[in-house]
């Protein structure tokens, strides 16, 4: 069992203490990748049961202590884990029952390992939700903020605060503040050094009038930023003078101060000034200072990374992530920051010229389809063959995907056009589908008309290059059914064709010609063009299907399914009647069978006999997706689970049929069915061990669910102990990365004094001349053909001096 | 490391199409690179008669004989930059014209025929008169050829008469004479560049035949062909199994090894081909063997063309503005000659480097094992070129060369669009004036739904602007379908402005007009539709 897809932007990144690695919650793992190469070292995992929220990495201070690398990693399963990362190893474990959303460990810095200090208790500030609150009651409050001592793995009594659902806490660097965003308010706490005592704890309140979504602290001065819906930035000056600083002296002195002016800051908070920037056309997700507090960095849906110089308010950008962004991190390295995409991309980007130099890509999110679409839902199409997945983006791409390997392997761009992640969805890629060997694919992109203008359908013929899933395109034909939109799309296996069915009641064959060379010259007619086209009753054209052979092409016309020869476009039989479109179809294997599933009213799944022409089986079930094994009469379905109460709604269960048998050769119960799919694939031939234990069932599933995420499994071994150990072998080796001074003006060269005094070997005449005629480096030796008259020369000469 | 984020796109119209690649002047090859290096100039022009034949001497210093009107003039190949008549030139010794100059083997001795009948025989380095006059002929010689190989003392003439005659020269005595050894004149003549004993003629009885005087007397005749057209020129390429034959606007290549078997015709002259020659092509490596051996051949019809006879292809074509008669091709490979039926001869001369005039001196010096580094100024921190070195350095064939992102260029609509000023991007590309993008603007403004705003916003001359727009493109059949459905929207939108003012309705009458024609040109498809369907149905049958 091999899971894969896993969402590395569900929480923050967090940089290693020497920058080399990043810590990235994937799932109830923890990634580590080098940041240097952007691959994946290790993975901490058998710790957490549930999602990994945060990860906090314990800094260390003697240069002596460099190769320890400890942290602590919370998750929703309620525990905190505290872990060796760099053997990767799971040294403690402490249980908080309660779902934990957030953790900052405010005094950590205090007491970094390998100071001679005598350690003192860790405390951690967590996030967590109290589940016994239901989520119904309107005023309830779900979320609440607790301390735990993690040196003696129990509660400090009290709540520090409750808020309506839990919220991310944010601290300042030098661990003085504790920060959370609490609707119209910046609620800030000063935490302190030693006596952690609720009571003892002050909080201050900064108001503003928009929800805030976002906050930072300045890592040195006393200024606090925060982002709100509307896209501002508020930067509050010296908050907290008042209540922060303690004895009643002062307190009364700051009282003067109130009735002097205080720019900005409303309802009498306890900040000097207030100022408020605004560029963000939408919601700011992440606000971070920058190490040395010179700078701001904002970011936001718009996927521009905005760098607000703080003394002057100027102000740089980074556009063009093509996603929006969520996520900001700086690493100790100053030159090295890495910023998350929402797109399941981490960009690691070289410092003050902000280049991206590695890009760490999960795979692509779905993206929900404007209204008016009418296809399948399915983004996905798989090569097969290359274990390879292909994921439609919300910016215009396919993005290849191995399943084995758990890494992109390339984009191919289908619309020239600038995504810009704040449009609602007017161009989108509706359809992918990849031939069998994966050198063909097609694409159909859809631009929805403003008004009823100017919308466009486009179909795509993409040859693969040279290499895996690296495509170029071939043909585009513009409006390939007029107007109507595209149902789908298949390739004829083993032939250089392709069948487009449309909702407009006709379905199309397209064929690749070569064209003609013409003389040597460059010009080449080739691309794709229609070879013909058929349709049945007028009726709507649903799905397409091609025999494993390629010799027979079934269409459904809306409610019954069509069979044709592909070559001479001829009807060869009409089977079956269903009440509601057929949403899908599927030869299986090289049998006589044929699979359709219908969605509407009356959901069905319908197993049709090709040889007698009727309806063998069916059962009604609400399918998702269906796929069929290439070389057994199986095929699989995924099935939501009866979505009458609701909640349940999520669930589905993956059955596997034997064709000739309505009773399921076995069953798996999973989550986020919605939007998933299934595909049967061949076992990578890395898998040694597999094919060892069977050999003529090598064929796995794959299951991607609605999130992306999904799990390759034997669905023939039940022990499903598909090994994970094989895989480890293409961990990529960290390379030496350069630090500090070196970083900036390389190795300084080793000085040796004592090279200089070494003469340089000259040609010294001896005996025996030709050991000195061929000495020397052989970039500085002269010509083997020059050298022959001296050489000769000496042997002349020797003669006499023996002679005498 | 290269930046990962995603380029910026320009906008496209979709149904942009690209316009067809204009045909570029193709590359140079090397064999065309290697032609144009000659310097072209006329040798001499004065002639006023035909100048009938070129003939490059076979040793160095390559001097040339070319035959016009009664003389045969000397040019000295060794002459810089160009070739020079040498002092005695012109070789005055015949009393009607000259034809058919031939250098000895050696390059010492000239042998000339003449309309006279008379074949003369000349020193090449003195003037002076005739060494040896050969008597024999009654009728013009046109053919006069001394043996190719390491025979200094034979010749062969063959005149009009019909008569062909292998001479000895010293003794002024025919050692072998064919008389009627053709039907008709004898215009064409080769010596076998492998034996001296053996030679070609053609004549205009369009018979090419091939003679070896070796042999008992009646049996010299060793095989005979008919070209099919008079024969202008014969040439046995280098290997002397190939023979090339030139009449009529073909040129033939016989293997006569095989007993004259027809291997290649190249058709590419449109006139007569007068002359053939063989020639050189050095490539720019200086290799030992001399380059690639061409034939090349001229024509009535004013080109020179270079035909490789070992890939049968035509590999570069000349023209000159009169006839050529004849041609001539330096064996140190630097210059050609070509002779024009109105007395001028062309020539080229191939442009010598300085540099390898310099590696000629470098060679010397590196025989000694030592070569001398050239003196270079040292450059110093007070020198202006100090903080420019390296700027301008090339890359080296090994280095690899990593190509700089090309620039997108961006128009003035695409900066607008990068802004979000919609309108604006819109009115600058009506502006503009090309279609194309104007339609891409308005596809990209489709895509962020703000088309029909912006038209909604433009003011009363950018209206103007737009209706003229698409008054000129809404029938352009590549658009139609998005602009008429646009033209109607606007016009929907916009009509109470249109109203009121006076210009806009202008334009609309315009537009009316467009459409009334447009759907009268629909109607006359119709009819030829409906005309062509019934045919195309009995044809069908």
């Amino acid at each position: 069992m091999i899971p894969g897809g896993q969402s590395l932007v569900s929480s923050p990144p967090v940089f290693s203490h020497d920058g080399k690695k990043l810590l990235v919650c994937t799932g109830c793992t923890v990634s580590i990748f080098s940041t240097s190469t952007g691959m994946k070292i290790t993975e901490l995992e058998g710790g957490h049961t549930d999602r990994v929220t945060s990860v906090v990495v314990v800094p260390v201070a003697a240069p002596s202590s460099k190769f320890i690398s400890y942290c602590w990693t919370s998750s929703i399963d309620g525990t905190i884990c505290y872990w060796d990362f760099s053997v990767p190893e799971l040294i403690k474990k402490v249980k908080v029952q309660l779902p934990i959303h957030s953790m900052v460990i405010p005094n950590i810095s205090c007491t970094p390992i390998g100071s001679s200090e005598k350690t003192s208790n860790h405390y951690a500030f967590i996030s967590v939700e109290d589940p016994t609150i239901s989520a119904d009651e309107n005023k309830a409050f779900r979320g609440q903020i607790q301390i735990y001592n993690l040196t003696k793995s129990r509660r400090v009594r009290g709540l520090l605060a409750e808020t309506r659902k839990p919220e991310l806490l944010s601290v300042s660097k030098n661990g003085e503040f504790l920060g959370i965003t609490n609707k119209r308010k910046l609620d800030i706490w000063k935490i302190p050094s030693n006596d952690f005592r609720i009571e003892e704890i002050k909080k201050i309140k900064l108001h503003h009038t928009k929800k805030l979504t976002a906050l930072a602290f300045h890592p040195k001065l006393r200024m606090v930023a925060g982002g709100d819906v509307t896209g501002r930035i508020l930067m509050w000056i010296g908050f907290g003078r008042r209540k922060f600083s303690g004895d009643s002296q002062a307190t009364n002195k700051k009282k003067n101060l109130t009735d002097e002016e205080k720019p900005g800051v409303r309802n009498n908070d306890d900040a000097d000034s207030c100022s408020t920037w605004h560029w963000h056309p939408s919601e700011i997700k992440f606000l971070s200072f920058s190490s040395d507090g010179a700078y701001l960095y904002s970011g936001g849906k718009e996927g521009v990374i905005v760098v607000w110089q703080i003394d002057t308010g100027k102000k740089k950008f980074k556009p063009r992530l093509g996603s929006p962004l969520l996520y900001f991190t700086e690493s100790p390295d100053p030159s090295l920051s890495c910023v998350t995409c929402a797109d399941n991309h981490i960009h690691l980007l070289k410092m003050p010229t902000m280049e991206i130099t590695k890009s760490i890509a999960g795979i692509k999110l779905p993206f929900s389809y404007p209204v008016g679409h009418k296809g399948l839902c399915t983004q996905v199409a798989y090569d097969e063959t290359a274990g390879l997945i292909a994921v439609l983006t919300e910016d215009y791409c396919v993005q290849f995907f191995s399943l084995f390997d758990n890494h992109e392997v390339s984009q191919v761009q289908v619309c020239k056009r600038n995504f810009q992640p704040v449009d609602d969805v007017t161009l989108y890629v509706a359809l992918v589908s990849v031939s069998l060997d994966g050198s063909l694919m097609g694409t159909v992109d859809v631009k929805i008309p403003e008004d009823g203008l100017g919308g466009l359908v486009s179909l795509k013929f993409w040859m693969r290059g040279s290499r895996i899933a690296e495509y170029s395109l071939s043909t585009v034909i513009y409006e390939p059914h007029s107007d109507a939109e595209i149902s789908s799309l298949a390739f004829r296996p083993g032939h250089c064709m392709a069948v487009t069915s449309s909702f407009g009641g006709d379905f199309k064959i397209w064929i690749h010609n070569l064209g003609i060379k013409l003389n040597d010259q460059l010009h080449q007619k080739t691309g794709w063009r229609c070879q013909s086209v058929g349709s049945y009753k007028g009726r709507p054209m649903t799905a397409a299907a091609f025999s494993a052979d390629g010799s027979v092409l079934a269409i459904a016309a809306e409610s019954v399914v069509t069979l044709w020869d592909p070559d001479s476009n001829v009807l060869v039989a009409v089977i079956g009647d269903t009440h509601s479109p057929i949403t899908s179809l599927s030869f299986i294997g090289n049998s006589e069978y044929l699979v359709s599933l219908t969605g509407g009213s009356t959901p069905q799944l319908a197993v049709l006999t090709t040889s007698k022409l009727r309806l063998s089986w069916s059962y009604k079930l609400v399918a998702e997706a269906l796929s069929s094994s290439r070389d057994t009469s199986q095929f699989s379905v995924l099935v939501l689970l009866n979505s009458q109460c609701g909640i349940e709604k999520e669930n589905g269960v993956i059955l596997l049929f034997d064709v000739e048998d309505p009773v399921p050769v076995a069953t798996w119960m999973v989550k986020k069915a919605k939007g998933g799919s299934l595909a049967f694939v061949p076992a990578n031939p890395s898998f040694d061990e597999i094919k060892a234990m069977d050999g003529e069932k090598p064929s796995l599933l794959v299951y991607v669910n609605g999130d992306h995420e999904y799990i390759i499994f034997d669905p023939h071994n039940m022990d499903n102990r598909i090994g994970k150990s094989s895989r480890t072998s293409q961990i990529a080796l960290e390379e030496a990365g350069m630090f500090g001074y070196a970083s900036i003006y390389g190795d300084l060269s080793n000085l040796n004094p004592k090279q200089d005094q070494v003469p340089e070997i000259t040609f010294a005449p001896s005996e025996r001349p030709w050991e000195t005629i061929f000495n020397g480096s052989s970039h500085a030796l002269p010509p083997l053909t020059k050298l022959c008259s001296t050489f000769l020369a000496s042997l002349i000469e020797k003669k006499p001096s023996m002679n005498e | 490391m290269a930046d990962e984020s995603k380029p910026f796109f320009p906008v496209e119209s979709a149904h942009h199409v690209k316009p067809p690649p204009l045909r570029r002047a193709q590359s140079l090859t090397p064999e065309s690179r290697f032609w144009r290096s000659f310097r072209h100039s006329e040798l001499a022009s004065g002639l006023i008669l035909p100048v009938t034949s070129l003939e490059f001497s076979p040793v160095a210093p390559y001097h040339v004989a070319a035959a016009c009107s009664a003389a045969v003039h000397l040019f000295d190949g060794a002459a810089s930059p160009s070739l020079a008549p040498l002092p005695h030139s012109p070789l005055s010794g015949f009393s009607d014209v000259a034809y058919s100059p031939s250098f000895r083997c050696d390059g010492a001795l000239l042998a000339a025929g003449g309309e006279s009948g008379l074949v003369q025989v000349f020193r090449v380095d003195k003037a002076g008169p005739p060494l040896r006059r050969l008597r024999a002929h009654a009728r013009p010689v046109r053919v006069v050829r001394y043996p190719r190989v390491a025979d200094k003392i034979h010749l062969f003439s063959g005149g009009d008469d019909a008569l062909l005659a292998y001479w000895d020269v010293p003794s002024e005595a025919q050692v072998v004479s064919f008389p009627g050894a053709h039907r008709d004149y004898i215009r064409a003549g080769s010596a076998s560049p492998t034996s001296p004993e053996v030679f070609a003629t053609g004549s205009y009885d369009h018979t090419v035949k091939l003679w070896d005087v070796r042999v008992p007397p009646g049996s010299n005749l060793l095989l005979g062909f008919s070209h099919g057209d008079p024969v202008e020129s014969v040439l046995f390429l280098p290997s002397g199994g190939l023979l090339a034959t030139a009449g009529g606007n073909v040129v033939k290549i016989w293997d006569i090894i095989s007993g004259g078997k027809l291997t290649h015709t190249i058709e590419s002259h449109n006139k007569t081909v007068t002359a053939l020659c063989l020639g050189r092509i050095k490539n720019e490596s200086p290799s030992d063997d001399g380059g690639e051996p061409r034939l090349l051949s001229v024509s009535i019809d004013g080109y020179m063309k270079s035909f490789d006879f070992a890939t049968f292809k035509i590999t570069h074509s000349m023209r000159y503005p009169a006839q050529l008669l004849s041609v001539g091709f330096s064996p140190s490979g630097n210059a050609r000659v070509v002779g024009t039926s109105d007395g001028v001869i062309y020539m080229g001369m191939k442009k010598t480097k300085k540099q390898e005039e310099a590696n000629g001196t470098n060679a010397a010096s590196e025989l000694d094992g030592f070569i001398p580094e050239p003196e270079k100024q040292v450059l110093r921190p007070t020198n202006y070129r100090y903080f420019h070195r390296g700027k301008s350095e090339k890359p080296q064939d090994t280095d690899y060369v990593i190509p700089r992102a090309a620039k997108v260029k961006l128009a003035e609509h695409d900066k607008l669009l990068k802004k979000f000023w919609h309108k604006e991007a819109l009115v600058v590309a009506l502006s503009k004036k090309s279609a194309s993008s104007v339609v891409a603007v308005m596809e990209e403004l489709v895509a962020r739904k703000k088309l029909l705003k912006c038209v909604a916003n433009l003011d009363v001359d950018e209206l103007r602007l737009l209706l003229r727009f698409l008054h000129k493109n809404a029938t352009s059949p590549r658009h139609a379908r998005f602009l008429m459905s646009l033209t109607k929207k606007v016009l929907e939108m916009r009509a109470d402005d249109i109203q009121s003012n006076n210009n806009l309705r202008i334009y609309v009458r315009n537009l009316k007009r467009m459409i009334a024609e447009e759907i009268q040109i629909q109607r006359s498809l119709q009819e030829i539709q409906g005309m062509i369907s019934p045919l195309l149905v009995i044809a069908g049958r």
